[in-house]
Parts: structure tokens; C-alpha cells; sequence
């Protein structure tokens, strides 16, 4: 516990020290130094807890503000947080030098950036670990208002603090809903420590409902859950590369951190709240993973893809409530352990994607992919490191992505549910899993595809892999995702203390482990056999010549006659247009000999946002628009129309039952 | 000893089996249509001479294009392994399809990306499809899994596939299951009617566009990898239409199964001499038949669960 204290202490120092100390190698250098020591003290405090000696850490600071004591309470769930926040932040400050060079050589002061960098190293411990609501809620605020400002890093845009603006904004309103949660828990039990909480939490009834509900649209919004991800993708398009890397790996775990916590104070959750979790996760995913299918710019689609990844973790940790409910130990650790082991998984492989779009951006200025190709030739490094974590996020063998997608759809595959309609909805929402897998492996190929493959779409001069710092940060991200791929049981020995938390130490629950082992020699064939077929082909390919690339007989090809990032989606976009309206601009060349040039664009806002103030503006209008439009489309008046059939049904056998 | 010979029944089937079952497709199309058709072995002496060929690569390709056919490759053989093709599978573990389904995945997308990596628009065209139709055939592929795991409480996908409609619960999923996995031979094996494996226009293609850079052993190396994919769907069929009872013995099953393999390839013949293309708008449809047919095949599962 000492370690703990000291490492807030070393990170206070370091923000002092940054903001004060003259020189930019100087600053950098007590940031990064701080912040090592800090992991350092922080990992030696948690690993004997990950490993169960013991198995918590208890300490009570005396406060002499009138709200009780600072009690302070490390389980296996925060010292798995904790475990990892703060070396790959880090890692981010490491990456920050390399990749805000420029700007420091402008005279931009570095020292505030990594200052706040300190900060949400210091909120992390904060908030994983305090159990008074209200310090908790001072950690929270710091993260939050640290994240906006590093996302305002270049502030003189207006689009840019227009971003931040937004998120904040959004924050916010995620703050005040879980003050909500926490004054109707204050309000009954007159206490602000958490286990005070958990009493109110074990009892089912109608104010435990509230909270629940509160707590999770709170921590949906930190966590940017469908529907209320509309702050992320403008806040991650906006952030330096390394703040959208710790913003979408590291800090907004601190959401689904807030719902683990609380689920452990549930006991034993009602059915429908595992449901609600499944089901919010479900949509998450699909809504994430479609809109990633559809974007042009790299790192909103990365943004995207952050709101597809926590909802296949909520996913897991809905399937584990209902093991919790139904009392099936297997469905509880395929479920929580499959989600907690999903959410670290991200951790490594989306940071290493941000920090790979970040290199692009620092050599090309760009990251939108219709202006971009060809980056393999000349930026090697960031073409391998990428591919790598766009496999894992596709969720293929061998990489981490894979075990933690397996160990969630196989729980859903197995059922258990207790009625057979449940088992049925169990199996769809694997098919939906294994449906937003296929899609993220389409938006994996076609953004690698079209920013590092092919021919330059545009001219850019000196591109070129990032300095040694960047690249080494990326390739230790790489490293993590390639040993937790080949050896799933290293990071399976981080998430199984938390899972054990949950199965309550239940000796008959099967360990995660287990169920990994025979799919780990699988994975390891296949290994194996790649590894000979390649080698084989690299025998055989001995006289290699060279030739251009087979036109069809069209032998004037451009680099603007390539397929480009819209083309490839646009079979795939007009299927799901309702998610993904499009909106173009520009004219085509009319006639058919055209005289003059025609242009086109093809842009897929969000479709949510667009709603949300669409809604916002015109009020009741809306239904009458709606309601006029209805008689011209037989299709959608048919539909309603079997909607309403179906709903009078179930209704008249639900009233006769 | 017998995990040996299991091991080395299942070699030689990836060895043989592939190159067989082209063949008989398309002896049956040749018959059709009143040709004689290539010999059998067609596809083995075509693979035979490319790899004895020099490679030519597109100078805009990277390490990407050279390395893809290879994981095409081995990922169809891995995946194989989960799936009895003359005999047991010689891998069984719980939820092993979903090994199956991700190593087809990285494979696919290991196609798609050797395409991007030429620059041609036509390989991104057909990358397209290929990524559009492999997803949306996704769900159909895990339900259907699923289906046939629950309704036998098999663990892994051999035990899964012995599912018979003689249990009169189990008859409608064996049904849907047949269908549905016919539809799924089709896309994942680039067969008609969603694919011409035979057409000469570029615009028209699927699979074949993908390839149009690729050379010697390098497209040797796709087209076994294509070969052994569809065997592996087409086995998915047989083992669900071996009239062989599993008590029946090992060797009299293994006999069961590849007799019911020649008829599947003697199906998909029959549908290719018969049946046109489908417009690629009315792919995503026909798709959704496996879709539906997966989803009623779990429904009629009736599921108790298997934990």
C-alpha cells in the first residue's frame, strides 16, 4: 500500500517537475522517468495480489473533510487494471516525444502535455483503487478533464476545440448521471464508501433497477457505447495520435472497470440485466463495426472501431451475468473472462493501430485513406506493425484478438440458458459475433489495403518510417499482441483472478485456461503449417522477374484508376445504408460524350448524431414526416403493419397467460 | 498407431481428394453439355506445371503479395483439420468450428490483400465482393455450427456432423443444415451460382479476379488452397449425407464417406451445368437463403443447452 502512496507522490512530483525544469529533453525525461518509477512501484504492489498473496490489499487513509474516511481497497479486478494502464501509458508518453517533435521544435512548451500525461497515469490508480464515491469521483474528473486537454493539443483549430468541446460536453453528461447513481445509494444508506453501496446494490427491488440503469448509461458513455458514441469519432479524428491511442485503449477502459466493479456488488444480478448488457453490447458491436466498413479517414475509423470492441467485451460480461443468474459456473468464465481478457487484448492492439495511423500522419499529414497508397514500400516498419494489430483486431489466429472473440461466441454457443428460446437468442448473438468479425476483417483489409498497398493515390514528398522511439513503441505493443497470440495463458494469468472474483472462488467453475488448451495446439498446427508453406513458397519463387501489373489489356492505368477506399465498401454500404446513410456531392459528367470534368464525393457522416439533432430540431414534426411517408412505400407500410400484427399477438397470449 | 494412420488417411485425402473433386465437377459440367471434358486429374497436372514455372510479380507489389498465397494455402489445410475428410478428423476439441470459420477468415483475407497489393482496379473489385459476401455468409456459417452441435450435444465438429434424421427431433435440422451448407459450399468454394469459375470477363468475377497477377508456384499455390476449401465445404455435406452408421465401424464409415463425397461433387457438377450466374445484386439474397435455413435449423433444435 506504501507503494501506492509513494507512486502518486512520484507522479505529483514529476508534473512539477515538468511544468518547472528548464529544456525540452529535461522535461520528457522526468515525465518518462516518473511515470516508469510510478509503474514500477504500482506492479509491485499488484502482481502479489494477481498471483493471491495476498489476495487484497485494504488501507484506510484518515480524511478530515466530513465525508468519512479514504478507504482504499486493491482486489485481483483493480490490480488487473492497474496492471496495465499505467505501463502502456507510458509507452504513450514515450511515443509522444518522438511524435510532437515538431511541434516542440516551433517552440511549442512540451511541459504541460506530459504533465497531464502524469495526471492520468495518477487518476488510474485514483479510480481503480479508492471505494470513497467522492474521491472516486475527483479520479474520474481528472482523467476526464486531462483527456480533453490533450485532445486540444492544437487548440488554434476551431475544429479541433470544437471536438474537445464535444467530448467534454459528453463527459459530463456521463458524470452527472452517475452523481445521480451515487446520491440515490448515498440517500438510502447515508455513507459514500462503496461497500456501503454494495449493500444497497445486493438487495433486488426497484431502487436497485434505478441505479443500475444509471450506472450503466454513465459507464456507456465513458466507454462510448451505440448510441452514445457520437463524441468519439470527432475526438479521436481531432487528438494527437498517442491521446486517441491512451484515450481508446487505456482511459475509457476506466468505463467498463466502473461496470465490473458494480456488477460485483450485484451478487446475484436479475435476468434482464444480463440481457441488457448482452443486448447493448450486441448493438454496440455491429453499430461499431459497420460504421468502421464505411469510413475515409483512418483514425475515425479506429474510433469506430473502439465502440465494436467494447461491446463484444460487454457482450462477454452480459453472458456472464446470466451465468451469474442462471448459476452456470462455464457461462460466467467464458463469459467475464472471455470480455475482461477482449478488453486487455484491445488495449494492445488499438493503441498499436493509433500509433501506426499517427506515424502515417507525421510522414504524409494525412490519414485520409482516398489519398493515400503505396506506404509499404516506403514506410516498411509501420506497413508490418499495422498489419499485425489489423489482424488482431480482426480477431484471427494467431493473434490476441482471436482467443478472447473465441472464448466469448463459444460461451454463447454453448447455451445454458434455462428456457429453449433463450438458448436461440444466445446462437444469434454468437452468428451477430462471428457476422461483425467477418466486417471487421473487411474494414481491416480494406484500410490496410488501400493506405499501404498499391500505387500513391497522391505525390508526397520524404515519407518515411517514424524515429527509433516511435518505432519502438510500436513494436513493443507488437510484441504484446503476438505473445498473448501464441501463448494465450499469459494474459489468460492476469484476467483468471478476476474471474475467479466473479465465480466466487467456486472450485467446480472451469478455469479459462482450460477451456483454451486443445484450441492452443490447434492454433499451434496451423502455425506450424504456415510456417512450412511459406517457406516452401519462398524456396520455390527462386527466379522472381518483374513486370507491371496486367491492365486487362488497358495499358495507361493512373494511381486515381485504383480501387479506393469508398469503391471497395460501396457493395457492402448500400446494403446496410439505413446504418450508414451516405451523402454525396460534386457533379457527374452528363452526356455521352461529357465536356466538362465531373467530380464526386462520398462522404458517411454519423448516422446518430445527424438524428439526434435532427430530432432535436424539428420536435413533433418528425412523426408527421414520418407518418406521411409511410402510404408511398408499400414495403415499409407492410412491415409496420406485420410489426403491429406480431406486438397484438404477443400481447393477447401474454394477457391470456 | 491409430492416430498415425488417421493423420496419414487425412494427408493423403488433402493430397488427392481436392484435385479428384474438380475434376468430377467438371467432368459432369463437360457431360452436360456433351463435351468429354479433361481428364480427371486435370487440376493436378495444371498445378504440377506451375510449380515447376518462374514467378513474375507486379513491380508495385510488396512482401504482401508473395507471402498471401502461402496463407491461403496452409490456412485451408489448417482448417481442414477439424473436419473428418476420409476417416476421423485428426483435431477434435469443443467449438473447433470456430477454429475453421477464423483460419477460412485469414485466409480470405489473406486473398484480398495479394490483390490490393497489384493496384489494379479489377483485383479491388473483386476483393470487394469477396469481403461483402464472406460477411454477410458469416452468420449462417456460425449458426448452422451451432445447430448441428446442439441438436447431436456433440462437442466437437465430427461428432456434430454425425447428426441423422432418423431422430425424428433431429430430421428438420438435418434438412436446413444440407441446405444451408450448400449454399455455403457455393460462396466459399467460388462455384455457381454466385461465382463462374470459368468465365473470361474480368467484371464478372469473384475469386478468379483476385488472382489474374499471380504466377507459377505462386498460383499454384491459390488454386490448391481454393481446391482444398472446397473439399473441406463439400465434407461438411458428406459427413451429414453418410449413409454409413458410426457403429458400423471406422474403415466401413471412411468407405460411407468418400462414396458420399463423390455424390456432393456430383451435385455441385450437376448445379453448375444447369444453373446461370446470379447478378451480383442478387447475391446477398441467395445468401440469405443459408441464413434462414441456419436460423430455422436451430430453432428446430428445440435446445436444452449443452452445459
Amino acid at each position: 500500500m506504501t507503494a501506492l502512496s509513494l507512486a502518486i507522490v512520484v507522479l505529483l512530483a514529476g508534473v512539477v517537475l515538468t511544468t518547472t525544469l528548464p529544456g525540452r529533453t529535461i522535461k520528457f525525461a522526468a515525465a518518462v522517468g516518473s511515470q516508469a518509477l510510478a509503474a514500477g512501484l504500482v506492479l509491485w504492489a499488484v502482481v502479489p495480489v494477481l498471483v493471491g498473496r495476498p489476495a487484497v490489499l485494504d488501507h484506510t487513509y484518515a480524511w478530515s473533510y466530513p465525508f468519512e474516511d479514504i478507504r482504499v481497497h486493491v482486489d485481483a479486478l483493480a490490480a488487473f487494471f492497474l496492471a496495465w494502464s499505467l505501463p502502456l501509458t507510458l509507452l504513450g508518453t514515450i511515443y509522444a516525444h518522438g511524435y510532437l517533435a515538431r511541434s516542440f521544435d516551433e517552440g511549442r512548451n512540451p511541459g504541460p502535455h506530459f504533465a497531464l500525461l502524469n495526471l492520468v497515469a495518477l487518476s488510474f490508480i485514483v479510480v481503480y483503487t479508492v471505494q470513497n464515491a467522492l474521491v472516486f469521483l475527483l479520479g474520474w474528473e481528472t482523467a476526464a478533464v486531462s483527456a480533453w486537454l490533450l485532445v486540444i493539443w492544437d487548440y488554434r483549430s476551431q475544429k479541433i476545440r470544437f471536438a474537445g468541446f464535444n467530448y467534454l460536453v459528453s463527459t459530463h453528461i456521463g458524470l452527472f448521471v452517475l452523481v445521480a447513481a451515487f446520491m440515490l445509494m448515498h440517500s438510502r444508506t447515508q455513507s459514500m464508501d462503496f461497500a456501503s453501496f454494495a449493500t444497497v446494490l445486493a438487495q433486488p427491488g426497484e431502487l436497485r433497477d434505478a441505479v443500475f440503469v444509471l450506472l450503466m448509461i454513465a459507464f456507456a458513455l465513458k466507454a462510448a457505447f451505440f448510441p452514445m458514441h457520437t463524441w468519439l469519432p470527432r475526438a479521436h479524428a481531432a487528438a494527437p495520435a498517442h491521446v486517441s491511442a491512451l484515450m481508446s485503449g487505456v482511459i475509457h477502459k476506466a468505463g467498463l472497470f466502473g461496470l465490473l466493479r458494480f456488477l460485483l456488488f450485484l451478487g446475484r444480478p436479475d435476468e434482464w440485466m444480463g440481457w441488457a448488457i448482452l443486448v447493448f453490447g450486441l448493438l454496440s458491436a455491429l453499430f461499431g463495426v459497420l460504421s468502421t466498413a464505411a469510413q475515409r479517414d483512418l483514425k475515425r475509423l479506429l474510433g469506430y472501431s473502439s465502440t465494436e470492441n467494447v461491446g463484444i467485451a460487454a457482450v462477454g460480461f452480459g453472458l456472464g451475468c446470466l451465468g451469474l443468474t442462471w448459476g452456470r459456473p462455464a457461462l460466467v468464465v467464458a463469459g467475464f473472462g472471455g470480455g475482461v481478457f477482449h478488453l486487455f487484448n484491445h488495449a494492445l492492439f488499438k493503441c498499436l493501430l493509433f500509433y501506426a495511423a499517427g506515424a502515417i500522419y507525421r510522414a504524409t499529414h494525412s490519414v485520409d485513406l482516398e489519398r493515400l497508397g503505396g506506404l509499404a514500400k516506403t514506410m516498411p516498419w509501420t506497413a508490418g506493425l499495422f498489419l499485425i494489430g489489423g489482424l488482431a483486431i480482426a480477431g484471427l489466429p494467431p493473434l490476441n484478438g482471436f482467443w478472447s472473440e473465441f472464448l466469448v461466441i463459444g460461451g454463447l454457443a454453448g447455451g445454458g440458458a434455462p428456457s429453449a428460446l433463450g438458448n436461440v437468442a444466445l446462437a444469434v448473438a454468437a452468428a451477430l459475433l462471428g457476422f461483425v468479425g467477418a466486417t471487421s476483417a473487411l474494414a481491416v483489409t480494406r484500410a490496410f489495403g488501400m493506405a499501404f498497398l498499391g500505387t500513391p493515390r497522391e505525390a508526397k514528398a520524404h515519407v518515411a518510417d517514424p524515429p527509433a522511439s516511435m518505432r519502438g513503441v510500436m513494436i513493443a505493443q507488437a510484441v504484446g499482441v503476438i505473445a498473448v497470440g501464441l501463448v494465450p495463458t499469459l494474459g489468460l494469468a492476469l484476467v483468471q483472478p478476476v474471474v475467479a472474483q466473479f465465480t466466487g472462488g467456486d472450485a467446480a467453475a472451469p478455469t479459462a485456461a482450460a477451456q483454451l488448451t486443445d484450441v492452443q495446439h490447434g492454433v499451434w498446427i496451423a502455425v506450424a503449417i504456415g510456417a512450412a508453406t511459406v517457406g516452401v513458397g519462398v524456396a520455390m519463387a527462386r527466379r522472381v522477374r518483374r513486370h507491371v501489373t496486367w491492365g486487362c489489356g488497358y495499358t495507361v492505368a493512373t494511381p486515381r484508376l485504383q480501387y479506393t477506399a469508398t469503391s471497395f465498401s460501396a457493395l457492402f454500404n448500400r446494403l446496410f445504408e439505413v446504418v450508414l446513410p451516405s451523402r454525396q456531392r460534386g457533379s457527374l459528367p452528363k452526356d455521352v460524350f461529357p465536356t466538362k470534368d465531373g467530380n464526386l464525393a462520398i462522404d458517411h457522416a454519423d448516422p446518430v448524431e445527424g438524428r439526434m439533432f435532427e430530432v432535436l430540431a424539428q420536435n413533433e414534426d418528425m412523426a408527421v414526416k414520418v407518418s406521411q411517408r409511410v402510404p408511398d412505400r408499400p414495403r415499409l407500410s407492410l412491415g409496420l403493419g406485420l410489426i403491429v400484427l406480431v406486438a397484438l399477438v404477443v400481447l393477447a397470449l401474454g394477457g391470456r397467460a | 498407431m491409430t492416430t498415425v494412420a488417421i493423420i496419414a488417411a487425412h494427408l493423403a485425402a488433402l493430397v488427392v481428394w481436392p484435385i479428384l473433386l474438380v475434376g468430377i465437377i467438371n467432368r459432369v459440367k463437360a457431360r452436360w453439355a456433351g463435351r468429354r471434358g479433361p481428364p480427371l486429374w486435370q487440376l493436378g497436372f495444371d498445378l504440377w506445371r506451375l510449380a515447376r514455372k518462374d514467378v513474375v510479380r507486379s513491380s508495385t507489389t510488396t512482401a504482401v503479395f508473395a507471402i498471401a498465397p502461402w496463407i491461403v494455402l496452409a490456412a485451408a489445410l489448417a482448417a481442414s483439420l477439424v473436419v473428418p475428410l476420409a476417416g476421423p478428423a485428426p483435431l477434435g476439441f469443443r467449438y473447433d468450428f470456430l477454429l475453421l470459420i477464423y483460419l477460412w477468415g485469414l485466409g480470405r483475407l489473406a486473398l484480398m490483400l495479394g490483390a490490393l497489393d497489384t493496384g489494379s482496379p479489377f483485383e479491388g473489385m473483386g476483393a470487394s465482393r469477396e469481403a461483402t459476401f464472406g460477411a454477410l455468409l458469416e452468420p449462417a456459417l456460425v449458426l448452422v455450427l451451432i445447430a448441428l452441435a446442439a441438436a447431436t450435444h456433440g462437442a466437437s465438429l465430427g461428432d456434430a456432423l454425425a447428426t441423422r434424421p432418423d431422430d425424428p427431433q433431429a430430421a428438420p435440422v438435418w434438412v436446413a443444415a444440407i441446405v444451408a451448407l450448400l449454399v455455403v459450399i457455393q460462396v466459399e468454394g467460388a462455384r455457381m451460382p454466385v461465382d463462374d469459375p470459368t468465365t473470361h470477363l474480368e467484371l464478372t468475377m469473384i475469386h478468379e479476379v483476385m488472382i489474374l497477377d499471380h504466377s507459377g508456384p505462386d498460383l499454384a499455390a491459390v488454386q490448391a488452397g481454393a481446391a482444398v476449401k472446397l473439399a473441406t465445404a463439400c465434407a461438411l455435406v458428406a459427413n451429414l449425407i453418410n449413409p454409413v452408421p458410426a457403429a458400423a465401424g471406422r474403415l466401413a464409415v471412411a468407405g460411407g464417406l468418400v462414396a458420399a463425397s463423390v455424390g456432393v461433387a456430383l451435385v455441385i457438377g450437376a448445379i453448375e451445368a444447369t444453373v446461370a450466374r446470379l447478378r451480383m445484386r442478387a447475391v446477398p439474397q441467395y445468401i440469405l437463403i443459408a441464413t434462414v435455413a441456419s436460423l430455422v435449423a436451430v430453432l428446430a433444435t428445440r435446445w436444452r443447452g449443452l452445459a
